[in-house]
C-alpha cells in the first residue's frame, strides 16, 4: 500500500467517524431515503469483514511489543494496514447499521445495546489507530485497547445475532422449552386450561414415575382410566365425579386432594375443572367452539391472550384527503379510524337537516367507509339502498330510525357487515327472515324492536355465533313513584294562584287535600289543571299509578299576601348574624326555606319589631308571620305576636295579639305561619308588628334558662 | 535550524488541520442530507409534537362516560369483600400491616385503630362470581358486563389533591382535565355539542366540593374546556337568545361579529380569536341541539323503570345518567358526572346506604342501556371515587355505626365496555383490605389505559407549554394489559 493510499484511508476514516457522530447525535430524526435503504440492508453482509480483520489486527496489536516481533518490519506494517482497514470497515458497517435501524421492526433494548457496542468497536478501533504511534503508547495501553475492542466486537456480534435470528437462537435447541402464551382463538379447552392445572398441582404424585393411588394424569388415556378408587369423572355430572369430590373435601380430610401442605387449587381452577366435566368438553374441543356466553369461555377469555390480529387490516386504497374534508360539515363527521388508516367512520347528526343526500354524497369515499352512525335519524328504506353501496361497511347503527324490516334485505349484499344496531326500529315476526339473511353478522342489537322471544330464538338458531343484544326486561318489580312537584318552588300570591302540580311519570294520578288531611287514592281530589286558589292554603299531595307504589305525601305551603307595604323598617334590630337584607327581607315574597342561615331569615333573641307604612290606607283583615321551629337549634315559635295599627305611627292601637303554647320536647321541625286575625277589618296606613321570643328555654332543653330564638322570613298582610 | 523544522511541522499540521476540517465539514454536510432538520434549529421539536384530532391507532372506545363518586366510597362496603375484618372486629390494626402509611390529621391522633368489617353482607354475582355488597344489587346484576379493579392506588390522601390528580394527572390543579385531553386528542364527533361535558349531582351523605378547575382546559385551547350542563331551566348558562332576538337576527349578528373578529385576527394573529369565533358558532348550533338532548319526555316507560323514576327529576344522579347516555349517543367524547356525598367519616352504614341507593340502579341501567343499543362496545363507562377508606374505624366503633378515614393505598373501581374485559375482577388486596398484593393499578396506569382504549398512545399525547411538553400521565403510566380485550 502506498503511503498516499494510507493517507486517503486515514482521511476517510476521520470523515466516517465524524459522520457517525452526526448520525448518533441526531439519530431520532434521521430519515433514510429509499435509495439508501439497500445499503443499510447490506449491514448483516458486510459486518463479517470487520469482525475478522479487526479481530486479527487486535490480536497482532496485543503482541506487538513482544521482542521477537518488535523488529519484524513486515509484522509492524501489516498490523498497521490491517488496523486501518479494520477500523475503516467497522465504521462503514456502523453507518450501514444505523441506516438499517431506522427501518420499521427494529427497536427494543437489544438493538440499543447492539448499536452502542457496535459504535464502541468503531470508535475504540479508530482510537487505537490514532494513538498507537505516539510516544506515550505503552504495552499496557496496547493490550487494554486491543482487549476492549475485541470485547466490544464479541458483544456487538452476539447481540446482532440475536437481532437477526431471535433470542437464544444458539442455545435454543438444548434449552427447556418455555410455554408459549396461547391466544384464545387457538386454545383447546383441555390442552390450555385443564392440563396446566394437572401439570402444576397434580403431576408431582400422579405421574408415570410415581402413580400414587394407581392414578396417572399425564395423558388422556390414563385420565380416562382413573385410579384404584375408580373412574375420575362422569362426563356431564360433576357432582358425581370422584375428581371433584376429592378436590372439594375439607382440607383436614385425609382424602382431600391435593393433600394438606401441598399447593392447593385456586377457586378459578376448581371452577374450570367443574365446567370442563359438566360441559363434556373432552380433550379436543376448542375454546371458541363454545358459545360466547358460556361460563368456561368467559373464564378462558380472562386467562388467555386475545386473538392475534384483533386490529383489522384494510386492503382498500386511501381516500382523497380533500374529498374527506369537503364531506365534513356541521352535521356530518367523516374521519379516519386512526392515523394512516384508510378506513373512515361517518356520524350523522340533526334530524331536521337529514335527507338521503347526506348518504349519497359520500359516494367518493364509499370504498373506505367502514362504520356509519345514523342513530335517531329519519332514515328511510330507500336510503338503505345507498348504504348497500358501502361495500366495506363493518358497523351500522340505525337505532330509532324509520327503516322497516323489509328494507333491511338490501343490506344482505354487505359481506363485511359485522355489527348492526336496530334498537327501537319497529319490527314484526315476518321481518326476521330478512335479518337472518344477514349471514355475516356477529352482533345485533334488537332491543325495543317488538320481536318476541321466539323470534329471537329463531335468529339465534339461524346463526349460532350471533351475539344478540336484547336488553332490559321489566321484571315486574313494583317501584315507588316520584313525589308530585309544584311548578314554583315557593309561592306567595296576591289575588289568586293557579295551582300547577305535576309528576314526571306519565299517567300518574295526583291526589291532593287542602284541609291538612293525608291524601289517599279514593277520597282525596284528583288534580286536574285549572284549580285556582284565593286563600293561603296548605296542599298535601301524593301520586298514584297502577303497577306502581304510591309516592310519599308532600306538602306545599301557598301564601296569599294581598298588600305590599310601601316602606318598612326595624324598630328593634335583629341579631347581626341574622339580619337578612334589612327589614324588607320579610316583605320580599321570597320564603326562607329550611336553611336558617341563608340570609332569607331575620332572627333575634330579643323582641323583633318592624314598622310598616302604606302610602294609601288599606283594609287589614289579618296579619300572618311565617316562622321557623327548630328545637335542636334553640329556635322556637314566638311566645307572642302583637299587631298594632293606625293612621300613623303616633296613633297606633293594639289590633290583635296571639300567644303560643309552651314548647314541648316532641315538637318537630316546621315552617309555621302564625295568623293574627283582626276582629273586624281596620283601615290602616301604619302597622307595627312585634314578635316576642320565649324568655327562658324550658328545663328539658340543653340551653335551659337562656332566651329562645325567634325566626321570621315573611309577613303576609291581607 | 530548529525553528525551520518547527515551521515545517507546523505547516504540515496546518495543512492537515485544514484538509481534515474540510473532510469533517463534508461529512457533517453529508449527514445533513439525511437529517432534514439538522441545521434548521428546530431539532426534534417538529417531529415530536402530537397532531391533535386523530387517534394513533384504531380505537376500541370512541367515548367515555365517567361516573365519578366524589368523596371516595368505601371499597370495603362495595367491591372488596374482606370477611377477615368481621372476624377481627374491634381488634387493633397490626402495625406490620399499616407499615409506614401516613394518616390524615383526622385520625393521626386516634389512640386506637379498631378494625371494622362491612356492616352489609356480600353476595357473589354472575358467571364471574364477583363479590358485591348488598347495597349494590343492580350493579350485581351486570357483574358479567363489568371489570372490577380492586387494586387502584393513588398518591394523595386528601380530597382536593386526590380528585385533581384523578382528573388531571397532577395534584396541583393547573393542568388540563382528562376530558380536555381527550377532546384535544380526538376532536369532536358532533360539531353541534361540546366534546367534553360535565354533570353534577348531590347525595345526602357528607359531601366534598367539586370545582370548575376539575374540568378546566389548563394550557390547552379553551375550546377543550368542559361545559357544565345544569338542571335548571337553562341547562347551559347564557345559551338562550335574549328575549326579542330571533334566530335570523342572531345569525346576522354572528356573521358581522365574525367579520370584525377576522379583521382583528388579521391584525394581531392571536389564535384565541379564532377559537372564540368557533365557540360562538358552536353555541349557535347548540341552541337547537341542546333542547332536544335535555328533553327526556319521549323516553319510553321501560327506560324510566330501568333507571328508576328519579331519572325524570332534573339534577338527580339518575337523571344525569340518562342524560349522559343521550349526550354520549350524540357523539360527546367525554361525559363527566360527579355525584357528591361519599365522604363517610362517621355514620357510614346509614349514609352509604343512601348514597348507594342514589347510584346503584341508574349506574347499572346506563351500562345495560348502552349495551342494548349496541353502543357499549364503543363507550367506556367508569365508576369510582378518588381514593379508598381505612379498614379501621374513625371515631368510636359501634356495631351499626362507624366511620372510615381516607386510604390511598388501595380502592376499587369498575369499568365497562370500550374494549375492557367484561366479567373479571382484577387485582388483589391483603385480607385486611389495606395493601395491594397483586396487580397494582396506579392512577397514571389508569389514565394510560383509558387513553389506550381511545386509540391514543399516552406517551405521544403531548402539549408544549412554557418550554416543557406535558402529558396526562406526566412521566409515568403503563397500560394495564390484563384488563383489555
Amino acid at each position: 500500500m502506498k503511503s498516499s493510499h494510507k493517507g486517503f484511508a486515514e482521511g476517510a476514516l476521520f470523515a466516517l467517524n465524524i459522520f457517525i457522530v452526526v448520525l448518533l447525535v441526531a439519530s431520532d430524526s434521521l430519515v433514510v431515503p429509499r435509495w439508501l435503504q439497500p445499503l443499510g440492508r447490506m449491514h448483516p453482509l458486510i459486518l463479517h469483514f470487520p469482525i475478522v480483520i479487526l479481530m486479527l489486527a487486535m490480536v497482532m496489536e496485543f503482541f506487538r511489543f513482544r521482542p521477537e516481533f518488535m523488529n519484524e518490519k513486515l509484522y509492524q506494517t501489516f498490523t498497521s494496514y490491517l488496523l486501518v482497514l479494520g477500523a475503516l470497515l467497522s465504521s462503514v458497517t456502523v453507518i450501514m447499521g444505523l441506516f438499517l435501524s431506522r427501518e420499521p421492526g427494529y427497536e427494543g433494548d437489544t438493538l440499543l445495546w447492539h448499536k452502542w457496542f457496535g459504535v464502541g468497536v468503531a470508535f475504540t478501533g479508530y482510537a487505537v489507530y490514532l494513538i498507537r504511534n505516539t510516544s506515550k503508547y505503552t504495552i499496557t495501553l496496547a493490550k487494554t485497547g486491543a482487549l476492549i475492542t475485541v470485547l466490544c466486537l464479541l458483544v456487538a456480534g452476539h447481540l446482532g445475532g440475536n437481532l437477526t435470528h431471535g433470542q437464544d437462537f444458539v442455545l435454543g435447541p438444548v434449552m427447556d422449552k418455555t410455554k408459549e402464551a396461547v391466544t384464545i382463538d387457538q386454545a383447546l379447552v383441555y390442552n390450555d386450561l385443564i392440563k396446566p392445572i394437572f401439570e402444576v398441582k397434580c403431576l408431582s404424585c400422579h405421574s408415570a414415575d410415581k402413580m400414587k393411588g394407581g392414578l396417572m394424569l399425564g395423558d388422556s388415556a390414563s385420565i380416562m382410566k382413573g385410579g384404584k378408587s375408580g373412574k375420575l369423572f362422569i362426563a356431564g355430572d360433576p357432582a358425581m365425579s370422584l375428581l371433584l369430590q376429592r378436590v372439594h373435601l375439607p382440607e383436614t380430610e385425609k382424602k382431600h386432594m391435593p393433600p394438606a401442605g401441598k399447593m392447593q387449587l385456586s377457586d378459578n381452577e376448581k371452577m374450570l375443572l367443574y365446567l370442563w366435566i359438566k360441559g363434556k368438553a373432552g380433550f379436543n374441543k376448542k375454546v371458541t367452539d363454545l358459545p360466547a356466553t358460556d361460563s368456561l369461555r368467559m373464564i378462558a377469555a380472562a386467562m388467555l391472550k386475545p386473538a392475534e390480529g384483533a386490529a383489522e387490516v384494510y386492503d382498500f386504497p386511501t381516500a382523497n384527503e380533500k374529498d374527506i374534508q369537503k364531506l365534513n360539515n356541521n352535521y356530518r363527521s367523516v374521519y379516519p379510524l386512526a392515523r394512516e388508516s384508510a378506513a373512515l367512520a361517518v356520524n350523522i347528526y340533526n334530524k331536521t337537516t337529514y335527507s338521503g343526500k347526506v348518504l349519497s354524497e359520500l359516494n367518493p369515499v364509499k370504498k373506505q367507509v367502514v362504520s356509519i352512525d345514523l342513530n335517531k335519524m329519519p332514515v328511510k328504506d330507500a336510503d338503505l339502498k345507498a348504504i348497500a353501496d358501502f361495500e366495506n361497511l363493518r358497523r351500522l347503527i340505525l337505532n330509532f330510525s324509520e327503516v322497516t324490516g323489509n328494507g333491511l334485505k338490501d343490506l344482505a349484499g354487505l359481506k363485511h357487515l359485522k355489527s348492526l344496531s336496530i334498537a327501537g326500529v319497529k319490527l314484526s315476526g315476518s321481518d326476521i327472515k330478512q335479518i337472518a339473511a344477514l349471514k355475516n353478522l356477529e352482533e345485533l342489537a334488537v332491543w325495543d324492536t317488538g320481536l318476541s322471544a321466539s323470534d329471537i330464538r329463531y335468529l339465534q338458531n339461524q346463526n349460532p355465533k350471533l351475539k344478540l343484544l336484547t336488553g332490559f326486561k321489566d321484571d315486574g318489580r313494583v317501584m315507588k313513584l316520584t313525589n308530585p312537584q309544584l311548578k314554583d318552588a315557593a309561592v306567595v300570591f296576591k289575588q289568586q294562584y293557579n295551582l300547577q302540580l305535576s309528576n314526571p311519570i306519565k299517567g300518574a294520578d295526583i291526589r291532593y287535600t287542602t284541609d291538612g288531611s293525608a291524601p289517599d287514592s279514593i277520597r282525596a281530589a284528583s288534580y286536574k289543571p285549572g284549580v285556582v286558589l284565593t286563600q293561603s292554603t296548605v296542599i298535601k299531595a301524593r301520586a298514584f299509578k297502577a303497577g306502581w307504589q304510591g309516592s310519599d305525601t308532600v306538602q306545599f305551603n301557598i301564601y296569599k299576601c294581598a298588600y305590599t307595604p310601601d316602606s318598612i323598617r326595624f324598630i328593634q334590630y335583629p341579631d347581626s348574624k341574622y339580619k337578612g337584607d334589612g327589614a324588607k327581607t320579610v316583605i320580599d315574597k321570597e320564603l326562607g326555606g329550611n336553611n336558617f342561615g341563608n340570609g332569607k331569615w331575620v332572627a333575634s333573641q330579643k323582641d323583633l319589631a318592624v314598622m310598616i307604612w302604606f302610602n294609601k290606607p288599606v283594609y287589614l283583615h289579618s296579619v300572618s308571620l311565617n316562622t321557623m321551629r327548630n328545637t335542636g337549634s334553640q329556635i322556637f315559635l314566638p311566645a307572642g305576636v302583637e299587631v298594632w295599627g293606625g293612621a300613623d305611627q303616633e296613633h297606633l292601637s293594639l289590633l290583635s295579639s296571639i300567644k303560643t303554647a309552651s314548647p314541648l320536647k316532641t315538637d318537630d321541625f316546621g315552617l309555621i305561619p302564625l295568623a293574627c286575625k283582626l276582629k273586624s277589618a281596620q283601615r290602616v296606613s301604619c302597622i307595627k308588628l312585634i314578635a316576642k321570643p320565649i324568655k327562658s328555654v324550658p328545663a328539658w332543653h340543653p340551653a335551659k334558662g337562656k332566651p329562645g330564638w325567634v325566626f321570621v322570613d315573611e309577613v303576609f298582610l291581607n | 535550524m530548529e525553528k525551520d523544522f518547527l515551521e515545517n511541522r507546523l505547516n504540515i499540521n496546518r495543512r492537515r488541520f485544514l484538509s481534515r476540517l474540510s473532510l469533517g465539514i463534508g461529512s457533517v454536510a453529508l449527514g445533513s442530507l439525511l437529517i432534514p432538520d439538522l441545521f434548521s434549529g428546530k431539532g426534534d421539536e417538529a417531529e415530536a409534537d402530537f397532531i391533535p384530532g386523530i387517534p394513533n391507532f384504531a380505537p376500541k372506545a370512541k367515548r367515555v362516560i365517567y361516573l365519578f363518586q366524589d368523596g371516595a366510597p368505601s371499597q370495603l362496603e362495595s367491591f372488596d369483600y374482606k370477611p377477615k375484618l368481621r372476624e377481627m372486629m374491634g381488634q387493633e390494626l397490626p402495625p406490620s400491616v399499616r407499615g409506614n402509611q401516613i394518616l390524615t390529621g383526622m385520625t393521626a391522633k386516634q389512640a386506637s385503630f379498631p378494625l371494622v368489617g362491612s356492616f352489609y353482607d356480600f353476595k357473589q354475582y354472575g358467571e364471574s362470581r364477583a363479590w358485591i355488597s348488598d347495597m349494590f344489587p343492580h350493579i350485581g346484576k351486570i357483574a358479567d358486563d363489568i371489570c372490577i379493579i380492586k387494586s387502584l392506588n393513588t398518591d394523595a390522601i386528601n380530597h382536593d389533591p386526590a380528585l385533581t390528580f384523578f382528573q388531571t394527572g397532577a395534584q396541583q390543579g393547573n393542568r388540563p382535565s382528562m376530558g380536555s385531553w381527550v377532546s384535544y386528542g380526538l376532536g369532536s364527533e358532533n360539531k353541534n355539542l361540546p366534546a367534553f361535558t360535565v354533570l353534577l349531582s348531590k347525595g345526602k351523605g357528607n359531601g366534598q366540593g367539586v370545582y370548575s378547575k376539575l374540568w378546566s382546559n389548563g394550557f390547552l385551547d379553551s375550546i377543550h374546556q368542559g361545559v357544565q350542563f345544569s338542571s335548571g331551566e337553562d341547562p347551559i348558562l347564557y345559551l338562550k337568545d335574549p328575549e326579542g332576538l330571533n334566530r335570523h337576527e342572531r345569525r346576522k349578528m354572528l356573521d358581522k361579529l365574525a367579520e370584525l373578529n377576522d379583521m382583528n385576527y388579521k391584525e394581531f394573529g392571536d389564535p384565541e380569536i379564532n377559537t372564540k369565533v368557533q365557540q360562538y358558532e358552536m353555541a349557535y348550533r347548540m341552541q337547537t341541539a341542546v333542547p332536544e338532548i335535555m328533553d327526556v319526555s319521549k323516553e319510553p316507560d321501560d327506560i324510566v323503570k330501568m333507571y328508576g323514576p328519579e331519572c325524570l327529576i332534573p339534577g338527580t344522579y339518575a337523571a344525569n345518567c340518562l342524560l349522559a347516555r343521550k349526550l354520549s349517543e350524540n357523539g360527546v367524547r367525554f361525559v363527566q358526572l360527579y355525584h357528591q356525598g361519599w365522604d363517610q367519616h362517621s355514620n357510614l352504614p346509614q349514609e352509604m346506604a343512601g348514597q348507594a341507593k342514589d347510584v346503584d340502579q341508574a349506574s347499572a341501567a346506563l351500562v345495560t342501556d348502552l349495551k342494548q343499543r349496541g353502543l357499549l362496545d364503543e363507550t367506556l363507562v367508569i365508576w369510582g371515587g378518588e381514593f379508598g377508606r381505612t379498614n379501621y374505624s374513625q371515631g368510636k366503633l359501634e356495631k351499626a355505626n362507624y366511620g372510615r378515614d381516607h386510604h390511598p393505598r388501595c380502592f376499587s373501581i369498575w369499568m365497562a365496555g370500550g374494549g375492557i374485559k367484561p366479567g373479571i375482577v382484577y387485582g388483589e388486596t391483603d385480607e385486611f383490605g389495606y395493601n395491594i398484593i397483586k396487580d397494582p393499578v396506579h392512577v397514571h396506569d389508569f389514565h394510560a389505559t383509558i387513553l389506550n382504549q381511545l386509540g391514543i398512545d399516552h406517551k405521544k399525547l403531548t402539549f408544549k407549554s412554557q418550554g416543557r411538553r406535558y402529558r396526562l400521565t406526566d412521566v409515568a403510566g403503563n397500560v394495564v394489559k390484563g384488563i383489555i380485550t
